[in-house]
């Protein structure tokens, strides 16, 4: 951690973690997760983005232990205490998929259409995709 | 002098991986600083010493040991993600590639600060 000191008095980047694939058949949400947290935790400014089968892992009350997963959804509540508190989520994406009123796992979902959702993101200087 | 670091989340299988590679090797031929490469997801299987490639194919873990001997390159393994998928650095049982540093997510943290772009493919 020679660099942390760095990391405080350099430009800080904003981070974009954007989400693109459904909860549990593969480890992406989870792992973005673990990612956006660390980030948190060294306050780095970070946002959430969900997109096409990523919106699934917003939906409330899914219970991942039926299908043998570790319920990660619930670690959402968190980000609030790493101060992340952008999370943005395409309308598009979840017109699709019949999820426009279905309520979310959290409660700061900030619902963008698709031209909005693609201008915030490019506000972003690092983007990571899982 | 511009700076990159590149992040693989691909196994030594993907076509991504050889892309990353090509990607890194035609950067540094340029000049341009790659300030690391971070391996997290199943990634961190192009460090597995254990991996066979067939003779006639693509040798993309022996690239790796290449590119980090020619250019000090440094390649760092999340170590959660390398537990998870079968590496370790036990004495007894390690199969972890000597020129792959073990790390923590934090060394992302600190390479996407210290470089003037990330790329993940």
């Amino acid at each position: 951690m020679t660099q942390s000191t760095d990391i405080n008095t350099k430009k800080q980047k904003l981070v974009a973690i954007v989400n693109s694939t459904a909860p549990f058949s593969s480890t992406n949400g989870r792992d973005a997760l673990d990612l956006a947290l660390i980030f948190g935790s060294y306050e780095q400014a970070t946002s959430l983005f969900f997109q096409g089968d990523g919106v699934w892992q917003l939906t409330d009350k899914q219970d991942a232990t039926l299908i043998n997963s570790k319920d990660y959804l619930k670690t959402f509540a968190a980000l609030e205490f790493y101060d992340i508190e952008n999370i943005y989520a395409c309308q598009h994406a979840l017109t699709e998929r019949g999820l426009i009123d279905s309520p979310f796992i959290i409660n700061n979902v900030c619902v963008l259409t698709q031209q909005a959702f693609s201008d915030k993101l490019h506000l972003h200087h690092a983007i990571f995709r899982f | 002098m511009h700076s990159l670091a590149v992040i693989v989340t691909t196994p030594p299988s993907s076509n991504l991986t050889a892309t990353a590679l090509h990607f890194i090797e035609s950067a540094l031929a340029q000049g341009i600083n790659v300030v690391g490469v971070f391996f997290y997801q199943t990634g961190v299987l192009n460090a597995n010493d254990y991996v066979a490639i067939a003779s006639d194919e693509f040798q993309v873990i022996e690239k790796w040991r290449l590119l980090h001997a020619k250019y000090q390159l440094p390649l760092h393994l999340c170590y959660t993600a390398a537990q998870k998928n079968g590496l370790s650095e036990e004495k007894e049982t390690n199969n972890i590639a000597c020129y792959f540093t073990v790390s923590g997510l934090g060394e992302l943290v600190e390479l996407t600060s210290a470089a003037d772009r990330v790329i993940q493919l």
